[in-house]
């Protein structure tokens, strides 16, 4: 038995019917608001608040926007304010439990991730006080031509951070206790019969996008690419639209504005989420624009994930979800760049030698 | 303080923005609560001598164009162009692509010598331009920001990001995922992704974004099994001005 699977064993499971299954969303529903995966649109999915658990789609590569939506939305009203009494007040940002069903492993990494960035220094307490007491309920998936997570180090089956896990096993699934909330949802629950001793055995997964090295080597080439051509040879197709930041599950940059309302009293300042692929993100008072370039752009993202935070967190931020790969118009891929930098990084190193 | 003294003036358009702005109805007594309005041919007969603001809708396409954009500048504290024939030369535009003879006798036949024609350009190719409002029509709230904006005294946001942006905040399926033609990517936000949003493609009438690789928008939708002469024609719907799109070469086949 593998690592993996000896862990999986260790939790108490269930064997759960699709249909007992929808039933237990049924329940938790009673519970508190519970948000899974739709379809939106022909073939595409979105996280939205559950009406009738027959509508969750419990099998799908991924949803357009992460999960970060609901702790940081991508449009959010900081204060109210009002210029002629030189006023403001706080929008109350209510402390909720929410249950957060079929996750999968990578999306919980990447707000593990969120979660480092946002309590470093000054703590983001909106972020906070979304994230306090939300509950989540994983499930495993199959990796289509735009996941590499295993890449990063995740592995499809990661239970960290969630309180159930479902695997997929013959025609239902196992309903696998992480935590003791996690435990106290399932007890209150009267459609399962009694914990199964069945020995599970997961099947490697075959991701069919791969990043060559270890993902612990990663930071040490970035080390050496700064200067690498292929950040041109990316540049040269990148049409800067922004896709890639915007669904990045742990990007976070944002954007504030303020909007005065026609009686030239009142007003509002909405944060926005914001991309360092856009041509405004550097830009300061004068017009300078200190990325200005496709290239430096994309080199600073890919540094955003590898190196910079890497090396104060210990943690890659990417979590190979492949979105920006997936949902990029020009078919720019993740995997493409960081093993071209790779190669380059191989061909540096072998002069070197020489 | 006074209330600032705004005019909105038409040249080559088909009105459209202006009237986009008489649809503003809930708006419309509290805007005037913060301006006055002295010269709109479409909603009034006044005429003034001169103005804090002047809102310019149309592209120059004639020499009494050229007279009359030069007199209101003259007159104007600021000066906005509005909507895209303003900003871009727009879809008129499109007739410089083609010889002047041809194009003055498709329109008007054996009398075109009683109509005088010069290359569509925008109003910025004649007068400086303060500020910039963009779409086809321009977008009812782009045009309270600026308006508020320069009543306030501050400097208006206007966007240079793609319309993707938009459309991911939304969480729009991407058009161009279900087959469709699209240039959201290459094409300036603001419009809140109207047309995505409901199930059309956008067709970049506020323009591209600045410095474009257009180039790479041409690759793209090559890629979507569009053919680079298609992507060429579309993205000279609106930009037909822009020398982006005249220089850009697909490096990629």
């Amino acid at each position: 038995m593998n690592a993996l699977d000896e862990k999986l064993n260790r939790f108490t499971k269930y064997k759960i019917s699709e249909q007992t299954l929808r039933k237990f969303i049924d329940y938790l529903k009673q519970q508190a608001p519970v948000f899974a995966p739709h379809h939106n649109g022909e073939a595409s999915y979105s996280y939205e608040c559950v009406e009738n658990s027959a509508e969750v789609v419990l099998s799908y590569p991924r949803t357009m926007q992460p999960l970060k939506k609901y702790f940081l939305p991508p449009r959010e009203v900081l204060l109210n304010f009002n210029i002629k009494d030189n006023t403001f007040s706080k929008p109350e940002i209510i402390e909720e439990t929410r249950i957060f069903f079929a996750v999968h492993s990578y999306e919980m990494a990447s707000l593990k991730r969120l979660d480092y960035s946002f309590t470093q220094g000054h703590v983001e307490s909106n972020y906070v006080s979304r994230r306090k007491y939300a509950i989540f309920v994983g499930i495993s998936y199959t990796p289509d031509e735009s996941h590499f997570s295993k890449s990063v180090g995740i592995d499809v089956e990661e239970t960290e951070g969630f309180d159930l896990f479902l695997l997929p096993v013959g025609d239902g699934y196992f309903l696998l206790e992480i935590t003791d909330t996690g435990k106290r949802l399932v007890e209150g629950f009267p459609g399962l019969a009694a914990p199964d001793t069945t020995e599970i055995k997961t099947e490697p997964l075959q991701f069919k996008s791969k990043i060559k090295y270890h993902h612990n080597r990663l930071p040490a080439v970035f080390d050496h690419v700064y200067k690498s051509k292929v950040w041109d040879k990316y540049a040269e197709i990148c049409v800067g639209c922004g896709t890639c930041n915007l669904l990045c599950s742990t990007c976070y940059c944002f954007d504030i504005r303020d909007e005065v309302d026609l009686d030239a009293e009142h007003g509002t300042r909405t944060r926005y989420w914001d991309g360092c692929m856009l041509n405004t993100f550097a830009e300061v008072a004068g017009g300078e624009n200190f990325r200005g370039s496709l290239a430096r752009r994309t080199r600073h993202r890919l540094y955003r994930k590898f190196k910079y935070i890497t090396a104060k967190s210990e943690m890659l931020h990417c979590v190979g979800c492949g979105r920006c790969s997936h949902f990029c118009p020009v078919g720019i891929s993740m995997t493409d760049i960081v093993n071209d930098l790779i190669t380059d990084y191989e061909e540096k190193q072998n002069k070197e030698k020489i | 303080m006074s209330k600032p003294r705004v005019a909105f003036f038409d040249f080559t358009s088909c009105e459209g923005c202006q009237l986009n702005k008489l649809n503003l109805e809930n708006d419309l007594l509290s805007l005037l609560e913060l301006v006055d309005i002295v010269e709109f041919r479409e909603a009034m007969d006044d005429k003034a001598e001169n103005y804090d603001v002047a809102f310019i809708e149309g592209s120059i396409s004639t020499p009494s164009c050229v007279k009359r954009i030069y007199d209101i500048r003259r007159r104007a504290g600021v000066l906005v162009s509005l909507g895209s024939c303003a900003v871009l030369g727009g879809v008129n535009a499109m007739k410089n692509l083609h010889p002047a003879d041809w194009v003055q006798e498709a329109v008007y036949g054996d009398d075109k010598y009683l109509f005088p024609s010069i290359p569509v350009q925008p109003v910025s190719a004649y007068v400086k331009v303060d500020y910039e409002i963009r779409g086809c029509p321009m977008s009812t709230p782009e045009f309270l920001h600026v308006l508020k904006s320069i009543v306030l005294g501050r400097k208006p946001e206007i966007f240079d990001h793609a319309v993707c942006v938009e459309c991911k905040l939304h969480e729009n399926e991407c058009v161009l995922d279900k087959g469709m033609f699209c240039l959201g990517p290459v094409s300036r936000a603001g419009c809140e992704a109207i047309c995505p949003e409901n199930g059309q493609y956008c067709t970049g009438c506020r323009g591209l974004i600045s410095n474009a690789n257009v180039g790479g928008a041409i690759h793209m939708l090559k890629r979507h099994g569009f053919s680079e002469q298609e992507a060429k024609k579309k993205l000279q719907m609106y930009s037909s001005l822009n020398k982006l799109i005249n220089e850009a070469e697909c490096r990629h086949a």
